[in-house]
């Protein structure tokens, strides 16, 4: 057998180890993705109360918007995982059909949450109000950037599926956009939980 | 590609539309929970807020596992230790900084220490800024130096009036409370600079009986009685 | 509509400064040289197949030593600029820059230092020796580690970028701190730069930990397990981990400052509830880890030379890595120690100074396992153990003013004085700069086929521990006499005149070693024939690179050698060797994809820091479109068959020997021959043209 990189793994062929690869270096992108939100959010727990006297969370946040984006996200984090099943058995009307429906429901998630933005705008809440706005309007911000970044990256992916039909690299491509897409998820339970659900508390 | 399929597949074994039903199921679980704890407010407080973040926790675990199947894939243990530490890195960046800044805010808030001491002391203004520490202004009390000469010569006020001292003369006057030459501190001010021809307004928020004096000039000289 | 175009660049934004005129020159006549130079010798074709868009680690290793060593003079210059100010400012003078051009200069000096220098240093090493150390042919992504370089050779131009547009640097000091670099006080493009060089480099940084850390846990030779790893790439490993974890908080930080500056929000900004204290607190926690991103690959660096040139092995294995480990974890729970006197209770520093204190136990266990590697081995003092036992000497000295600084007492005496200064320098100079040279003169016959004269080595080796020691053992002194840093001007009635005048001194001494280290090179070409490494094994070396041919093929190992015990390639030649299996090898192919993304990252930086919106919008697209038509580009490999492998290595061992140089000698020249060569060189050329 002739491998490219005897590594130690030796039993891996040489695409095999390629994919090992470029997963666990994808995870590894993601674990400093997490960091940076994880600064995000430490701005955010110290500067909650910096509102100036201008209204806090309580008043200008709505719980029930936010159980329906995360459920919206939920939803779409699921059939993401469907799709990559259908991915699995090369079945490419599937993947289509379940990555089209995460790609719905991720514009969904993404029209609410610009919507709850010019919301706040309207009621004279900018991002240069006070600290507290500037930590709300970035660390949601920045969710809702992955997001639309994740849409993009999907969009293409299934243009190309569409195209060249389900290959290895594409099927690869999914992959990572699935572990993306399930990452931010779980950024969102946190910001579910920490800044909309504790300014309730 | 049967190879690279495998690769890709990290349950082998288990049925992965089943990992993902449960996963969706349980979410939905410890999300909804949550939320109606908030909105019904059950429990309120520390224990609510802790309580609401150990769901987020159970939540992300249940998603670590059921979604991104994290320990299930060929070789997990690399991504294993990855997670594990850059959970503990959010915790000590996360914890760090409120540890460090709550610390800080109670230590260094600015405002808040000079007001707080400002009010101890019964600082009525600091610059020009109120501190707070007299509530509404009553009255205005007038003290005119001519020629060297204070009009009135004794100011009776109550406590919080306010005092203007105008200098009519050519030269400028440094106004000095007690006796010359060692003056003490009136109200957070050492000695007022009354320029020629200006006036000086100071707020009397210490009680007592006081001379004050041109510290260029000790013969030029007033008193001063505040009441409560 | 003029708005809309060029936004706030205008006739005001060209250099009209002494020294941005200077700066301006020096940066055109660099660039036109280059480009006459290459089109005189026809070598456009060659530099960008066979440089610019390799993705082979070993030519990206060799280009970041390249900008790292002109950033390296350029960071230099400053420094001098810096040290002849203070010897001059002394009472009525007040020298010869004005204190902003003072602060800019500090401030581009530390950027550069950091950044740009130790940095490139650490990636070109870590790019030429890990994957040969673990026997791998290439890195897990060749594409990302152009992509990293290119990111830093865009920052690299925009830190220099201020002289031609704009007119300042940051005057902030070297992290920035707010209030200070908010729009209030720096209204100016200053900051600008330093944000966009500092996050367009600080994301290829990342980029490349990514990528080595997937290349050294994914990719080494069979048989090599963690605990058989060598300690460079131990170095290697610990130190990347630390820059994925840090480094996105850099980012991130530099991003609220940046939101900060041009949306007009609240973090770090003294109104509207924003808390100036949360930026120093976010700073510092990437600032003291990158300390030891710096520091550990070049205590792999001493390890490596440690045991070669001591024939022996490393003392304790198990404590030198577990040392790299215990430094690497305490580093991320120490940075409060950057600001104990900004006002946080006595829990929290003491809490902090304990922490940092501890940090010394595991630097102590690795001195000591080196110390202990020397004792009763077979000392070679060749250049490389020159700058390893420099390094000692100037460690333990930087390591006890650290441990004093740790104490919050003491540091409330000491912060923000010369002491502090003194101490970095010593730390950083001593620790890092010290492995690099260290490293450079152990590995440069394996990147260049011949090694480096050592002669004029350890001149310059000679010149920069003198010269460091006149120049930084003054400020240690000023520093408790209370002078502080990052100032431009004091009173003579100080009497610190004498003291500033000595550490110029050093200064232009250390200058000298530098030189030194040119001239070096410059005698090691010539003498290349003299100094030819034709084994690939010129030292007797211990680990995997030396296996390989000096300079080793694209491929690295015409068959990947099976590992078994440390210090792998020792023990082979113990055995006897291994055996030449030819095989199919799979390469990268190469891709100008690198560089287009960063020139659209540069571009998106400079409409930011113009505030040219439509430049930013276009550049982001054209990024975006590039990342897309690279990643699904499935066609980025090519097989070198066996057959073909033979052949190339078949010629390589038929290569005539070298024709003889012009330059006839027995032994390594030293400064006067040199000296000599040069000149003479020169009579002929005028007489020629006579």
């Amino acid at each position: 057998m002739t491998t490219h990189a005897a590594t130690l793994d030796h039993e891996m062929s040489h695409e095999e180890a390629a994919n090992d690869r470029v997963m666990f270096g994808f995870w590894v992108y993601l674990m400093t993705d997490l960091l940076m939100f994880a600064v995000l959010f430490a701005v955010y727990a110290v500067m909650r109360e910096s509102t100036v006297g201008g209204p806090d969370g309580a008043e200008l946040f709505s719980p029930g918007l936010a159980l329906i984006e995360t459920l919206i996200l939920l939803t779409s984090s699921f059939t993401c995982g469907l799709g990559m099943i259908a991915a699995r058995r090369s079945n490419k009307t599937q993947v289509l059909a379940w990555f089209g429906i995460t790609f719905f429901l991720g514009l969904l998630f993404l029209s609410l949450e610009i919507r709850e933005f010019q919301e706040l705008i309207h009621e004279g809440q900018t991002l240069r109000t006070n600290a507290f706005m500037s930590s709300f309007f970035v660390l949601v911000g920045t969710h809702g950037l992955h997001i639309t970044s994740g849409l993009l990256w999907l969009g293409t992916i299934l243009f190309y599926v569409n195209k060249r039909g389900l290959n290895a690299p594409l099927v690869r491509k999914l992959a990572l956009l699935s572990l993306f897409w399930h990452f931010l998820d779980i950024v969102w339970i946190f910001i579910f939980t920490v800044v909309y659900l504790m300014s309730f508390a | 590609m049967k190879e690279t399929q495998h690769a890709y597949s990290p349950t082998k074994e288990h049925n992965p539309t089943a990992s993902y039903v449960i996963g969706f199921v349980l979410s939905l679980f410890f999300t909804l929970i949550p939320y109606s704890l908030v909105v019904n407010k059950t429990v309120t407080g520390n224990v609510l807020i802790a309580t609401i973040l150990g769901f987020a926790i159970i939540q992300m675990l249940v998603q670590i596992f059921f979604f991104l199947h994290l320990g299930r894939g060929p070789k997990p243990f690399y991504n294993i230790v990855f997670f594990v530490a850059t959970v503990g890195l959010i915790l000590v960046t996360v914890g760090g900084s409120i540890f460090i800044m709550n610390n800080l805010y109670s230590n260094m808030s600015v405002t808040d220490i000079t007001t707080k001491l400002a009010q101890k002391e019964g600082i009525a203004q600091i610059g020009d800024q109120p501190t707070g520490a007299c509530q509404g202004r009553l009255q205005n009390h007038q003290v005119i130096i001519k020629d060297g000469v204070m009009n009135p010569a004794t100011t009776k006020a109550k406590r919080c009036d306010t005092l203007t001292i105008s200098n009519q003369d050519a030269k400028d006057r440094e106004i000095a409370f007690g006796e010359h030459p060692e003056h003490s501190a009136y109200g957070g001010e050492e000695e007022v600079l009354v320029r020629a021809g200006y006036n000086k307004t100071i707020t009397l928020n210490q009680t007592g009986e006081y001379i004050y004096h041109d510290h260029f000039e000790p013969e030029t000289a007033g008193f001063l009685i505040v009441e409560p | 509509m003029r708005e809309f175009l060029i936004g706030k660049l205008s006739g005001r934004a060209l250099p009209h400064e002494w020294f941005t005129i200077g700066g301006s020159i020096a940066f055109i006549l660099l660039v036109v040289g280059a480009i006459v130079l290459i089109t005189y010798t026809k070598r456009w074709k060659w530099l960008w197949n066979e440089w610019l868009t390799s993705v082979d680690p070993k030519r990206i290793g060799i280009m970041y030593f390249l900008v790292g060593g002109f950033m390296l003079l350029r960071g230099g210059l400053d420094a001098i600029m810096l040290w002849l100010q203070q010897a001059l400012a002394s009472g009525s003078s007040q020298g010869y820059l004005t204190a902003d051009h003072y602060q800019q200069i500090f401030t581009a000096h530390g950027n550069i230092m950091v950044f740009f220098v130790a940095m490139a240093f650490i990636f070109g090493l870590i790019n030429y020796i890990v994957p040969l150390q673990i026997g791998a042919r290439d890195l897990a992504s060749p594409f990302l580690n152009s992509l990293g370089f290119w990111l830093y050779v865009g920052g690299v131009v925009m830190v220099n970028m201020f002289f031609l547009l704009g007119g300042e640097y940051a005057a902030t000091g070297w992290l920035a701190v707010a209030p200070l670099s908010g729009t209030e006080f720096s209204p100016g493009v200053g900051v600008d730069y330093w944000i966009w060089s500092l996050q367009i480099s600080g994301i290829g940084t990342t980029l490349g930990a990514i990528n080595f850390i997937m290349t050294i846990l994914k990719m080494r030779a069979k048989g090599m397990t963690l605990w058989k790893m060598p300690l460079f790439t131990w170095g290697s490993l610990c130190s990347m981990i630390m820059a994925v974890t840090v480094f996105p908080l850099l980012t991130a930080t530099i991003f609220l400052l940046f939101f900060d500056r041009y949306l007009g929000t609240h973090f770090f900004t003294t109104t509207g509830g924003g808390n100036p204290m949360m930026y120093t607190n976010l700073i510092w926690m990437w600032g003291h880890p990158e300390v030891y991103i710096l520091m550990l690959p070049s205590f792999g660096v001493f390890s490596e030379i440690v045991t070669t040139f001591s024939r022996k092995r490393i003392a304790s294995y198990t404590s030198n890595v577990l040392g790299m480990i215990g430094v690497s974890s305490l580093a991320l729970s120490v940075w409060l120690h950057h600001f104990f006197t900004m006002g946080a209770g006595a829990n929290v520093n003491a809490f902090f100074g304990v922490m940092t204190v501890l940090i010394a136990i595991p630097t102590t266990i690795l001195v000591f396992t080196w110390i202990a590697t020397m004792y009763k081995g077979m000392i070679k003092f060749s250049t490389p153990m020159l700058w390893f036992l420099g390094f000692v000497g100037l460690f333990a000295i930087g390591g006890m003013a650290g441990v004093i600084l740790a104490v919050p007492p003491a540091d409330f005496q000491l912060h923000n004085s010369l002491f502090l200064v003194a101490h970095f320098h010593t730390m950083v100079v001593g620790g890092v700069l010290f492995g690099i040279f260290a490293g450079l003169a152990f590995w440069f016959p394996k990147l260049a086929g011949f090694r480096l004269n050592e002669r004029l080595g350890k001149y310059a080796f000679w010149c920069w521990i003198v010269g460091f020691l006149m120049a930084f053992t003054p400020l240690y002194v000023l520093g408790i006499m209370g002078a502080t840093r990052r100032m431009d001007h004091y009173e003579a009635s100080t009497g610190w005149q004498p003291f500033f005048i000595m550490a110029l001194i050093g200064g232009i001494i250390i200058m000298i070693g530098v030189a030194m280290q040119l001239v070096q090179i410059i005698a090691s070409i010539m003498q290349r024939h003299l100094l030819a490494d034709k084994t690939g094994d010129p030292w007797d070396g211990r680990t995997l690179e030396w296996a390989t041919p000096s300079p080793p093929p694209s491929y690295n190992f015409t068959s990947i050698p099976a590992v078994s015990t440390r210090d792998a390639f020792y023990e082979m030649k113990l055995d006897g060797g291994f055996k030449k299996v030819y095989e199919d090898i799979h390469m990268p192919k190469n891709t100008a994809s690198g560089i287009y993304i960063s020139i659209f990252a540069f571009l998106i930086g400079f409409g930011f820091i113009w505030e040219i919106i439509w430049l930013v919008v276009a550049s982001f697209i054209g990024m975006l479109w590039c990342l897309i038509k690279r990643t699904f580009d499935d066609e980025s490999e090519y097989t070198i068959t066996a057959k073909e492998v033979k052949a190339r290595e078949d010629a390589a061992a038929k290569l005539p020997s070298a024709t003889k140089s012009r330059i006839q000698q027995k032994e390594e020249m030293g400064l006067i021959e040199f000296i000599r060569i040069v000149l003479s060189w020169a009579m002929s050329i005028v007489r020629r043209k006579r």
